[in-house]
């Protein structure tokens, strides 16, 4: 849409292997954490461009996903503290620049911060689809690849590390991690799962299945095992979820990802949305000016959202409480700017409104970190 | 204030100045909000449309004209109609409301509609300016999260020494 | 009346007390009808987001605004009732009135009930309210007391899911808990507001006059129904969510719109227990129950409602149910106008009779700094020192909320502020102000809302014969039945507890360093005006209906025996707070509940001695 060359930020790929020492899962479980948190501002950015009081069952659909995806990062962080490791949050290279080329994809995939629509919604399916052939490095069926093929391979991947590893080190040896810093349900419950401890190897198994059964559906069906993990009501998955406003229909109960949805009609009005320059930065709004104050008011709270992030996995679980109203004031602050025209006459000409950029650097985090938690 | 709706807000010419630049401009001298505020509620058509079907394009082009001869200060309207519609618009900007006229007022814009107040849309309300001017938010609408409320208020004394809840 | 429609058990109302019995019931193997006369739109998503998109688009923000109006089953609303320029007052709407003071308190007839718009405050009542005419001399007592309670009191507050800190509420209250209780969780955290009332108030004596009693004041945090952090303790307590999507309504966000409608279901409503109801409960909506049908022993047969279609048309058909036992949970006014209708359980001529609420007393001022109104719940602290002691011979005690949502009760801030503001007075003819505008608008508005401070005073109303509710054949609802009469009147003994109030106000005022604003006056808005002893003073209903279908241990004097269960029909029980002699100065529904889970227990034994087969015993043989 721009002049200029889409900026394609690749995140770290772990080699193409299972796991093979405690030092070498902890950096897969690592860009686990990082390539959960990649899908979390195009999703967050799809909301904030709704148009306020429209929409309604596809900003509910998007809010579910975000915070599965947010309990998937904080199991994540369980696990890998569980393993002996540290998780990074507060860095820069944790946060990818968008547009990013998705990891653990054989296609090329390119994730944006794009507004509410089909073009969305087509980047989220690819993000989300499920890879029912994809067995570990290793595994006679894929011993043509010479790299990852999709994102369900590369958590089988860690699955399968974490078996051996078991095995070898013994259970109580590779969970040796301090139970102290593993975040519980007090702060994070019915919304899609709860959080819980990881301690053994059965709750390691438990929240990787939770991660690859919420995002793309239990047994090759259209639903997920929110019913029989958490007791709560089943759902569709996050790809068959993005599906269903896609293709403007729910699931039904018997439907198959063959059959596709044959459920009842989900509205959606696409015109209802704010739409934004997928490649804005925020050195595109003037300096001095109310939109690029808000801009990087917004980056701000985000780098201050990744600190508290990251105290809530390093040992102060209480501090994952403060990332509500953290979260709520980027909501605030993302509303406005995306009802704001862009301040480039030729842009704001097509249409065009502001959006935040999540362009967090480490002065940013270093600023934020330096701040008290409220 | 412009009173054209353009067919669609998406295509406008290159260099035109952004939607109803006129209303913006004098609702930040009525609210004391900035541009970005009020265009961050979303309501400038919606409010920018109520004000002109509730009053008629004659009345807002005095009302225009007035504040223009006060030197763009409401507080210097002297007319008492045109006071009675800055303050029925900074009504509409606060609490998404659009307020009852004083009779006089009514009866001498000739007005056909009844005189009532009432919530512009469900998203006016939520939209509402006067709880930022206490750092709070519209009841139902925009909450700050648990616990928030054990905070001091932004930019009181008490905020650094605040403990968190 | 067609085979199909027999039933173990019968209950009348879908609120919290109806929607316990059904589930306790439920979950051991009865077959429950539950009849209710609202529509259950709100069960779905859709509706609740249509409750609050009603909300957000009403003028004003009552408890009832989110909720549709419903012709075939209306219910009384607090914008019903028009204060008279000198005084008195005009009842428009469902109610009809004609007491000496107004009946102001309102209620909600759908799926849920009155939990839809409830505060979601439950505090337990205090061991001395169970006994207030032996040892204080007013009201009536209750055949039971607090000890008895207990247990049932701990089996609501993890059907509610009760949020609150047990040791706080013993040390500070006298509350007795078993050892080692916790809340299913945490207590919600304190408003900043709390936090500066305690600073200043904490450990402070007063006396209400110089010769007076003395207490010592303390801020003590209040239980709630409402989704906050679960206490590890409470045998790991998993939060309800919402109703209507799954996997939504976490833990309160801080809404502060607890009255009238939770946007994220955070507050306890009655919902969340159908939600969990097994499947031997069913729900019949839109079934208005208007007869209890009674055989000649006194036995009741079970019920006639109409079934409607749509709540705006005056249309319905008129269907029999039958069950072992029927449980009325309809709502205190409305329990009481079905028992009317039917000419039972009357004997004692108590049915109607009793109505009491918690008269409430609103001061309101300015503190000399923000405080951060309109965050949070409505209330996440009180006042607890004047709920008891030897002054409720004098007057009545009360309780003292602090609001945390500024002066939005009593003045209807902070529109009433922009308003005021602009210039723009209450009368449409009167000339307006000159008004402020642009920043000066702004920083003022900022600089007064952000300082308002409200305390209300919520007063123990003593039983009395002549508060009841009866009924009108000349003024009929859409349906055809008898619109409720209310008669109501408050005692000296409430009136100089109102007083005691004000005064304790003034000084409690004097301590923050707060300008008094509060002003009573006659008016479109007070039909709670009155005088006494030459002071004037308005009062507020708060929801809370209690008393008309009174509990005793006397069929002589009383409509209910200490289980609900109706004195004159032995499987007829009205359950709720009806059947409360006295209501101390607790938000009754928590009461409510643990009374409802307690006439459950009774019912499913009532049932089991029903089916129990008849043993024939051999003379001399072995037992």
């Amino acid at each position: 849409m721009t002049a200029a060359a889409p900026l394609r930020a690749v995140l770290p790929e772990p080699p193409f292997r299972v796991p093979r020492d405690r030092a070498d899962l902890q950096m897969f479980l690592q860009a686990a954490l990082t390539l959960e948190h990649l899908t979390i501002p195009p999703y967050l950015t799809a909301m904030h461009t709704l148009r306020a009081g429209t929409n309604r069952p596809a900003f509910f659909v998007i809010r579910s996903v975000v915070l599965e995806e947010m309990l998937h990062m904080t199991l994540v962080a369980n696990l890998l503290n569980a393993v002996g490791g540290r998780p990074l949050v507060a860095h820069s290279r944790f946060v990818s620049a968008y547009p990013a080329r998705l990891p653990f994809s054989r296609d090329d995939v390119t994730v944006a911060l794009r507004h509410f629509g089909v073009e969305a919604l087509e980047t989220f399916l690819a993000v989300e689809r499920p890879a029912y052939v994809a067995e570990p490095p290793g595994h006679p069926s894929v011993r043509e690849d010479d790299g990852w093929t999709s994102v369900g391979q590369f958590y089988r991947t860690i699955r399968e590390g974490v078996l051996r590893l078991a095995d070898r080190l013994g259970e109580r040896e590779l969970f040796r991690g301090d139970p102290a810093r593993q975040v519980g349900p007090g702060d994070f419950y019915n919304s899609g799962g709860e959080v819980f401890p990881v301690t053994d190897l059965a709750s390691a198994l438990t929240a990787l299945r939770v991660i690859t059964e919420q995002g793309e559906g239990a047994d090759r069906t259209v639903f997920d095992s929110d019913d029989r993990l958490f007791g709560e009501a089943r759902q569709p998955a996050h790809y068959f979820r993005f599906e269903e406003i896609l293709r403007q229909r729910s699931y039904g109960p018997h439907d198959t990802p063959a059959t596709g949805p044959s459920g009842p009609a989900l509205a959606v009005t696409w015109h209802d949305v704010h739409p934004i320059d997928p490649a804005a930065r925020a050195a595109d709004y003037p300096p001095g000016g109310e939109v690029r104050r808000a801009a990087d008011r917004f980056d701000d709270v985000y780098a201050l959202l990744l600190c508290v992030l990251e105290r809530a996995f390093t040992g102060d679980p209480g501090a994952l409480r403060r990332t509500v109203p953290t979260m709520l004031e980027l909501r605030d602050l993302a509303g406005w700017l995306c009802r704001n025209p862009h301040p480039d006459p030729e842009k704001r000409a097509r249409g065009l409104f502001a959006s935040p950029t999540y362009e967090i650097t480490d002065s940013r985090l270093a600023r934020a970190r330096s701040e008290p938690a409220g | 204030m412009d009173t054209q709706h353009p067919a669609t807000t998406a295509h406008e010419p290159p260099g035109a100045p952004p939607e109803c630049a006129g209303f913006v401009e004098l609702s930040v001298r009525l609210t004391g909000f900035d541009e970005f505020d009020l265009r961050g509620t979303g309501m400038v058509r919606l409010y920018h449309d109520t004000t002109l079907e509730q009053l008629g394009r004659a009345a807002v082009g005095r009302f225009l004209d007035d504040l223009a001869a006060a030197g763009g200060d409401p507080g210097a309207l002297a007319d008492e109609v045109s006071r009675d519609i800055a303050r029925a618009i900074t009504h509409l900007w606060y609490l998404g409301v659009w307020p009852s006229l004083a009779r006089a007022t009514h009866a001498a814009l000739g007005r056909g509609t009844p005189n009532t107040a009432f919530v512009v849309s469900p998203e006016a309300w939520t939209e509402g300016l006067a709880w930022r001017t206490f750092h709070g938010h519209p009841p139902g609408a925009r909450p700050p999260g648990f616990g928030t409320w054990a905070d001091p208020p932004p930019g009181t004394p008490d905020r650094a020494a605040g403990d968190v809840a | 009346m067609t085979a199909g429609d027999r039933h173990d058990v019968i209950v009348v109302g879908a609120g919290l007390a109806g929607s316990l019995v059904a589930k306790h019931l439920g979950d051991r193997g009865r077959r429950v009808l539950v009849l209710e006369a609202g529509t259950r739109t709100l069960d779905t998503w859709p509706g609740h987001l249509d409750a609050l998109n009603t909300y957000y688009a009403a003028l004003a923000k009552v408890p009832n605004a989110p909720y549709r109006p419903n012709a075939a089953a209306p219910s009384p609303d607090v914008l019903d009732l028009e204060g008279l320029p000198s005084g008195g007052y005009r009842a428009h709407g469902y109610f009809l009135q004609d007491g000496p003071l107004p009946y102001a308190s309102d209620y909600l007839r759908a799926c849920g009930g009155t939990t839809l718009h409830w505060m979601g405050l439950v505090p337990r009542m205090h061991p001395d309210d169970f006994a207030v005419r032996a040892d204080y001399g007013y009201g009536r007592d209750w055949p039971l007391g607090y000890a008895d309670l207990e247990p049932h009191y701990r089996a609501a507050e993890h059907a509610l899911g009760a949020a609150g800190d047990a040791d706080e509420q013993r040390e500070a209250i006298g509350l007795p808990f078993p050892p080692g209780y916790a809340y299913p969780m945490r207590a919600i955290p304190r408003s900043h507001l709390d936090r500066l009332l305690a600073a200043r108030l904490d450990g402070v004596p007063l006396r209400e006059t110089p010769d007076g009693p003395g207490t010592v004041l303390r801020v003590v945090t209040t239980p709630h129904a409402r989704n906050g952090t679960p206490d590890p303790r409470h045998d790991h307590y998993r939060p309800a969510g919402a109703t209507g999507l799954p996997n939504y309504g976490e833990r309160c966000v801080g809404n502060a719109s607890c009255v009238p409608i939770c946007p994220v279901q955070a507050k306890y409503d009655a919902r969340k227990t159908q939600a969990a109801w097994s499947h031997r409960v069913t729900l019949r909506a839109r079934a208005v129950v208007n007869r209890v049908l009674v055989a000649g022993d006194g036995r009741v047969l079970g019920v006639e409602y109409q079934r409607y279609d749509d709540p705006a048309a005056p249309a319905h058909t008129t269907r029999t149910a039958e069950a072992d036992v029927v449980v009325l949970a309809a709502h205190a006014v409305e329990n009481a106008r079905l028992l009317l209708l039917s000419g039972l359980a009357n004997s004692s001529d108590q049915v109607g009779r009793n109505l009491m609420d918690h008269p409430t007393l609103l001061t309101w001022g300015l503190l000399n700094r923000p405080v951060g109104p309109f965050r949070g719940p409505g209330s996440t602290s009180g006042l607890e020192c004047f709920r008891t002691g030897p002054a409720r011979r004098a007057r009545a005690p009360f309780r003292v909320e602090i609001a945390n949502w500024g002066w939005s009760w009593p003045t209807g801030a902070p529109a009433s502020d922009v308003a005021r503001l602009l210039g723009i007075g209450a009368e449409p003819g009167a000339p307006r102000g000159a008004g402020l505008f642009g920043t000066a608008l702004r920083e003022t508005l900022g600089h007064e809302v952000g300082r308002q401070l409200c305390l209300q005073f919520a007063m123990e109303q003593d039983a009395e014969s002549r508060n009841r509710v009866t009924l009108d054949p000349r003024h009929r609802d859409a349906l055809g039945n008898p619109r409720p009469v209310l008669t109501y009147d408050l005692s000296e003994h409430v009136k100089r507890g109102i007083a005691a109030a004000r005064a304790v106000s003034a000084r409690l005022f004097a301590l923050l360093g707060a300008d008094d604003r509060t002003a009573y006056a006659p008016g479109p808005a007070a039909p709670g005006w009155y005088r006494f002893e030459g002071r004037d003073y308005v009062f507020q209903g708060a929801g809370h209906a209690a008393g008309t279908h009174v509990m005793g241990d006397s069929p002589a004097t009383s409509v209910v025996d200490p289980w609900q269960r109706c004195w004159d029909h032995p499987n007829l029980y009205a359950v709720g707070c009806g059947s409360m002699p006295s209501v101390g100065t607790s938000n009754p529904s928590l009461t409510m509940a643990a009374l409802a889970l307690r006439s459950a227990e009774a019912v499913d034994r009532d049932l089991a001695e029903l089916r129990r087969p008849l043993v024939v015993r051999q003379p001399g043989g072995s037992s």
